[in-house]
């Protein structure tokens, strides 16, 4: 194992954005590929940070820095990419919280993990209409429309937005992720969304298989 | 120390105590829009908040909880509904209604709580809420319930125990009159924690010691998993224990949602959830009065606690 990829793999755990940051700068000046650097050492931090959470090691604030430091890595190594003509995205979301509903720390967290997990994504932020979500996405060609909703009384807006697209004769264009307290699998497969992710880690697992590059 | 503080605390400690189950699911079957903050009903259609309360005391509920959930400024103000709302109104609003509720003389003994639930902002990492900003709108809240008269605090649904304990010293800022604290757990792998880590016995150590008379559990959890975690809660503290697990998950048909929990079998669930060791039960997301009606007949099979 490479010891400088190890401090950058470190630097996600640890949630150390400056650190993250300074790191990936010394990546260029090492000479490392902005890939090599990305994939070995800032995804793999990341990931391990996404699997400390799901047993229950780390919790909301060591999740939400990790993602933070990956993206700050991301800032630094994503403009150094685009000369070696490779491109990292794994595709491309639109996400938002549905229309009367104001919770949107749940989406956050899914769009910084997504981001971290090197997704483009854009956010609608929250009381986003079901109109809106297929506008959005077909307006940025999206691959997928990723919608949450956190009360029982909101989440019969996300059957609306599948209901759009089929209006719209959409459907197979984007790939339905749904999320939130009240979802479930049940729920996702009953209106015809195409996956549901119970949280943020599971969110970008759920991405990758649906919309995932490699 | 009050006659009131010490016959709800006497009651807790000495017999099982059951509380009333969930409002908000209640007033959304009456009419109330969607994503509206329940609150604005206490201005609006205050009757329909009267009719629950009824509802509740004659399912059993020995213990009713005002409609006061997001009744703190920070919650109000990240509504559109709610931000045009005086938090002091609505909680002295929401005392009046539940005490209107309570006033036949058949309800004398029974006790009503003060509800009062997380702000929805978070502290860092995650958001930029500061411990006096969130002291400050608690003790608003505090202050309103207190002067209204409310006979106990009820503080839940927390899952960051530093905004739990800014809550809790809120209500200590104003009020000598008992506090029960509840946060939310999830279950991982390895145990049960909050969504910011906090464990059953780092609950117990802060809220006991930052002057709460009881503590426990509610939300999230169904009534299988809650008593699991209250089996984990009991030899940590011989303070009371509250525990308020939901209905089941929500499952959304065509039209309302509804929780697929049958009454019986969370009755039954509150029986194992006394015999794990709760002082009080309750119910929360998805409990109606049906499921506190027969809570209470599954509890209380030979005499009512009122006899």
């Amino acid at each position: 194992m490479d010891y400088f990829l190890e401090r950058c793999t470190q630097s996600v755990l640890e949630g150390d954005e400056e650190q993250a940051e300074e790191l990936a700068r010394q990546a260029l000046e090492l000479e490392y590929s902005p890939l090599e650097v990305i994939e070995k050492g800032f995804v793999r931090g990341i990931r391990e940070v996404g699997e400390l959470w799901e047993e229950g090691t780390v919790f909301l604030p060591e999740l939400v820095m990790a993602a933070e430091a990956m993206k700050r890595a991301m800032a630094v190594l994503r403009p150094a990419l685009t000369n070696q003509s490779e491109t990292l995205t794994q595709g491309h979301l639109v996400i938002g919280t549905i229309e009367g509903d104001i919770h949107d720390i749940g989406k956050t967290l899914v769009a910084t993990m997504l981001e971290a997990n090197g997704f483009r994504v854009t956010d609608l932020g929250a009381d986003v209409p079901a109109g809106r979500f297929v506008d959005e996405a077909e307006a940025c060609g999206a691959d997928g429309i990723a919608i949450s909703a956190l009360l029982t009384t909101t989440m019969s807006g996300q059957r609306r937005v599948v209901e759009e697209l089929e209006k719209r004769a959409l459907r197979p264009r984007f790939k339905v992720l749904v999320g939130g307290a009240p979802c479930s699998q049940e729920w996702a497969e009953q209106i015809g969304a195409d996956g549901y992710a119970g949280d943020a880690v599971a969110a970008v697992a759920l991405a990758r298989r649906l919309i995932g590059i490699r | 120390m009050s006659k009131l503080k010490m016959d709800f605390l006497h009651s807790l400690r000495r017999r099982l105590v059951l509380f009333d189950g969930g409002m908000g699911a209640m007033l959304i079957a009456a009419g109330l829009e969607p994503g509206r903050a329940p609150e604005s009903w206490l201005l609006k259609r205050p009757e329909e908040i009267t009719t629950v309360h009824r509802a509740y005391l004659e399912a059993g509920a020995e213990v009713i909880v005002t409609a006061t959930f997001g009744a703190n400024r920070l919650r109000l103000a990240s509504s559109p509904s709610g931000c045009a709302l005086d938090p002091a109104k609505l909680n002295s609003t929401a005392v009046r209604i539940a005490r209107e509720a309570l006033s036949e003389e058949k309800y004398a003994n029974r006790f009503l709580a003060g509800d009062i639930g997380p702000t929805g902002r978070f502290f860092p990492p995650i958001g930029a809420l500061t411990q006096e900003e969130a002291r400050a709108s608690f003790r608003e809240q505090a202050e309103a319930l207190e002067c209204a008269g409310v006979d106990l605090f009820l503080i839940e649904t927390m899952v960051d125990l530093r905004e739990a304990m800014e809550a809790l010293r809120a209500v200590r800022d104003v009020s000598n009159r008992p506090v029960i604290v509840c946060l939310t757990f999830e279950r991982k792998p390895r145990g049960f924690f909050t969504l910011f880590g906090d464990t059953p016995q780092k609950a117990v150590d802060s809220l006991l010691s930052g002057g709460a008379d009881g503590l426990g559990a509610n939300c999230t959890l169904g009534s299988g998993e809650m008593i699991e975690l209250a089996c984990l809660f009991r030899p940590l503290t011989e303070a009371p224990l509250l525990f308020q697990p939901n209905a089941g998950q929500p499952v959304i048909g065509e039209g309302l949602p509804t929780y697929r929990q049958q009454p019986a079998e969370f009755a039954e669930d509150l029986k194992a959830l006394a015999q794990a060791g709760a002082n009080a039960v309750g119910g929360c997301c998805g409990a109606t009065p049906e499921f506190i009606r027969q809570a209470h007949d599954r509890l209380f099979p030979v005499l009512p606690f009122l006899h």
